[in-house]
C-alpha cells in the first residue's frame, strides 16, 4: 500500500489553501438567479440537468467538496461509459468519477464539473423522505460547481444567484489522496504562516496567557507598523477583522494583508480599544 | 482507501435531531458583515467561531447540515447548556465581527469530522459545522476569488428543522467510516499535525528595479541588518534560486520558520558577496 501510494506521490502540499489560488480576473456579467426548494429538514433541492438529461433533484451542499450523482442518473445521462477510476469493489455502488460537460443548475450552466458516481446512503435516506412530494433525489451539488461562481444563498427568498468568477478549483479527491500519501510518507510537518508584507514588528505572548490578543514586543523604527502608530506594549486584538489570539494567528492574519494595502488593526492600549491603520510594505 | 475517504469527506450532509419549538428572533439590522474564511485542504469553507467567548473553533459552512453542530467536547468546554434537545450559548461570535443572536446548536460528534481529524485531512482541526438554523438567517455571498464571505442578516423566522434521523440512529451505515478511518490512521501511524509556525523574519524592504531584486531599506537591528545586508544591494539568488523581484524571494522562503539560515548572493556595486542571514522573530 505504502509503495503504491509513494509511487503516486506528487508535489508536497502547500500551506493553507488561499482564497486567491489560481484565479483569473474576468468581466463580471449579470447575476443569474436559481430558485430552490427548501425542505423541512432544512436542506435545499435544486433542479440539475446533466448534458441536457434531466432535470434531476440534487441537494445543494456547501459542505460537500465533490459533486455526487447516483448510478441511476449517470446511466440515463450516458455518463457511465465515460467514468474513470472505477473501483474493483464498488463500495456504495461507486462507479468512478466523470467529468460532466454541461452541468446545469436552474438556468446556470457550468462547463466541466467532475462528479463521483455513487449511491450515498444519506442521499438515499433523503430520497426516501422526500420522494412523494418532490420526486427522487439523485445526488449532491458540491464545491466543483459553486466554486466557479460568486454565489449568494438567500433562504428567505429561496433563491441563489451566480456570477462566473474565473476561479479554477483543484480536484478535492486528488488533493485528499495527496494529503494521505504525504502523511504516510513522512511525519507531517507543521505549517508555516508567511506574512504577505513587511510590518517591522515583533510579537510575544506568555505561555499561561489565554486572554484574547497578542502583545507587541518591539516596533522597528521606520517600519510599516511604526508608521501606522503601533507601539511596544500594545495588545493586538484583530488584523483586518481577523482574530489574533495567538502569534500563529497573527501571522495567518498577516498572510492576507497584501503590501501597500492599508488594513485596520484594533489594539488595546491602556485599557481602551484603539483603531489603527497599517499598510505593510513590500519585503519580509 | 480512496472510496472510504470519498464517502467520509464528501458528504458533510447530515441529518441529525432537532427540537420542536420556534423562537428564533428575526435579525433587526441590515448591515453586511465581512467574514474571513479559509478553504481547507479538503475544500471545505471554514470560518472561526467563539462560543461563550471561548475558542476560536473551526467550523465548516454546511448547507447540507440542519443546524449548528459542534463536538460534545467543545460544547462541554465552553459551558453550553442543554435545553429541550438543543445546546444553548450566551454568545456565539464569528470572526469578522458578527454576533449571532440567541444561537442554538446540537452537540454531536459527527463521524465525518472524526474521520478527517484523525488523519488531519483538512489541514486544520475541525470542531463543527454551521448549518441551516443559523445560515438561513443571513444572505451569504461566497466568492473564492475574495478573502471574505459577506453575511447580510435577512428577516426570516427560521422554522426548526424536521428530524429525519434521530440522534444515535443510523445514517445508512456511514458512521462506521469515521471509525474505520480512525483505525486506519492509528494502524499506519499517521498523526495529524495542526501546528502553525511563524515564518522567519529578514527585516528588509524590497523592490524590483530593472529586473533585479533590490534592497530598498534595512530595518535597524533586524536580522538583515545584523548579517550586513545594505540598502542598494541587489539580491541575485536565495537558496540557489535566481530572483528578479520581491515575490520571488517571498516564494522561496515561505516555508522557512524562525531560526532558518538563508544564503543570499548579493551584488553591491561591482562586487559579489555571499551573505548568510539567520531569519529571526518578527514580521
Amino acid at each position: 500500500m505504502k509503495k503504491i501510494l509513494a509511487a503516486l506521490l506528487l508535489v508536497p502540499l502547500a500551506g493553507l489553501a488561499r482564497a486567491d489560488d489560481k484565479t483569473e480576473v474576468k468581466e463580471a456579467p449579470k447575476p443569474q438567479a436559481v430558485k430552490f426548494e427548501l425542505v423541512p429538514s432544512g436542506h435545499f433541492i435544486v433542479k440539475v440537468k446533466l448534458n441536457g438529461h434531466g432535470p434531476y433533484n440534487l441537494i445543494f451542499d456547501t459542505g460537500a467538496p465533490a459533486t455526487l450523482i447516483t448510478p441511476k442518473v449517470a446511466r440515463e445521462a450516458k455518463l457511465l461509459d465515460k467514468a474513470k477510476d472505477k473501483p474493483l469493489i464498488p463500495l456504495f455502488g461507486m462507479m468512478g468519477q466523470v467529468k460532466i460537460k454541461d452541468f446545469q443548475v436552474g438556468d446556470v450552466t457550468a462547463p466541466g464539473v467532475s462528479a463521483m458516481i455513487l449511491d450515498h446512503p444519506t442521499v438515499a435516506l433523503f430520497s426516501k423522505e422526500y420522494e412523494k412530494k418532490y420526486g427522487s433525489i439523485e445526488g449532491i451539488v458540491g464545491f466543483p460547481f459553486f466554486a466557479q461562481y460568486k454565489m449568494t444563498v438567500d433562504y428567505a427568498a429561496r433563491e441563489m444567484t451566480f456570477v462566473p468568477n474565473g476561479y479554477k478549483a483543484t480536484d478535492a479527491m486528488q488533493d485528499l489522496m495527496q494529503t494521505v500519501m504525504n502523511a504516510l510518507m513522512s511525519k507531517p510537518e507543521p505549517r508555516v504562516a508567511a506574512p504577505a508584507g513587511l510590518w517591522g514588528l515583533e510579537l510575544t505572548k506568555g505561555s499561561s496567557d489565554d486572554a484574547e490578543g497578542v502583545d507587541v514586543k518591539t516596533v522597528l523604527a521606520g517600519g510599516a507598523a511604526a508608521e501606522g502608530g503601533l507601539k511596544a506594549g500594545d495588545r493586538i486584538l484583530t488584523i483586518d477583522g481577523r482574530w489574533t489570539d495567538t502569534i500563529a494567528d497573527a501571522y495567518v492574519a498577516a498572510s492576507y494583508a497584501k503590501p501597500g494595502k492599508p488594513v485596520t488593526v484594533i489594539v488595546k492600549r491602556d485599557g481602551k480599544e484603539v483603531k489603527l491603520t497599517v499598510a505593510p510594505k513590500t519585503g519580509l | 482507501m480512496k472510496y472510504l475517504l470519498a464517502a467520509a469527506a464528501l458528504g458533510l450532509l447530515f441529518s441529525p435531531a432537532g427540537a420542536d419549538e420556534k423562537k428564533d428572533p428575526p435579525p433587526k439590522t441590515a448591515v453586511t458583515y465581512e467574514i474571513p474564511y479559509r478553504l481547507t485542504d479538503t475544500k471545505h469553507v471554514m470560518v472561526r467561531v467563539k462560543l461563550n467567548g471561548k475558542g476560536p473553533y473551526n467550523f465548516i459552512i454546511d448547507t447540507g447540515a440542519p443546524a449548528l453542530i459542534m463536538t460534545e467536547a467543545v460544547a462541554k468546554k465552553v459551558g453550553g447548556k442543554e435545553d429541550k434537545g438543543w445546546m444553548t450559548f450566551d454568545k456565539v461570535d464569528l470572526e469578522g465581527g458578527l454576533s449571532i443572536e440567541k444561537p442554538r446548536g446540537v452537540a454531536i460528534d459527527m463521524f465525518q469530522l472524526k474521520g478527517m481529524n484523525s488523519m488531519g485531512l483538512a489541514g486544520v482541526e475541525l470542531h463543527g459545522v454551521i448549518g441551516y438554523n443559523v445560515l438561513a438567517r443571513y444572505r451569504i455571498e461566497y466568492d473564492f476569488t475574495e478573502p471574505k464571505l459577506k453575511w447580510t442578516p435577512v428577516d426570516f423566522k427560521v422554522p426548526d428543522p424536521k428530524r429525519i434521523v434521530d440522534k444515535g440512529e443510523s445514517q445508512g451505515g456511514l458512521e462506521m467510516i469515521g471509525s474505520i478511518i480512525q483505525m486506519l490512521s492509528a494502524f499506519s501511524g499517521i498523526k495529524p499535525n495542526f501546528e502553525v509556525h511563524p515564518r522567519g523574519f529578514l527585516g528588509a524592504e524590497l523592490a524590483a528595479e530593472e529586473k533585479e531584486l533590490v534592497v530598498k531599506s534595512v530595518l535597524a537591528d533586524g536580522p538583515a541588518d545584523k548579517a550586513g545586508l545594505k540598502a542598494g544591494d541587489r539580491i541575485q539568488t536565495a537558496k540557489g534560486k535566481s530572483l528578479s523581484k520581491p515575490e520571488d524571494l517571498l516564494e522561496t522562503v515561505k516555508k522557512l520558520p524562525e531560526g532558518s539560515r538563508l544564503k543570499l548572493n548579493v551584488k553591491r556595486g561591482e562586487d559579489t558577496k555571499e551573505i548568510t542571514v539567520e531569519l529571526g522573530k518578527g514580521l
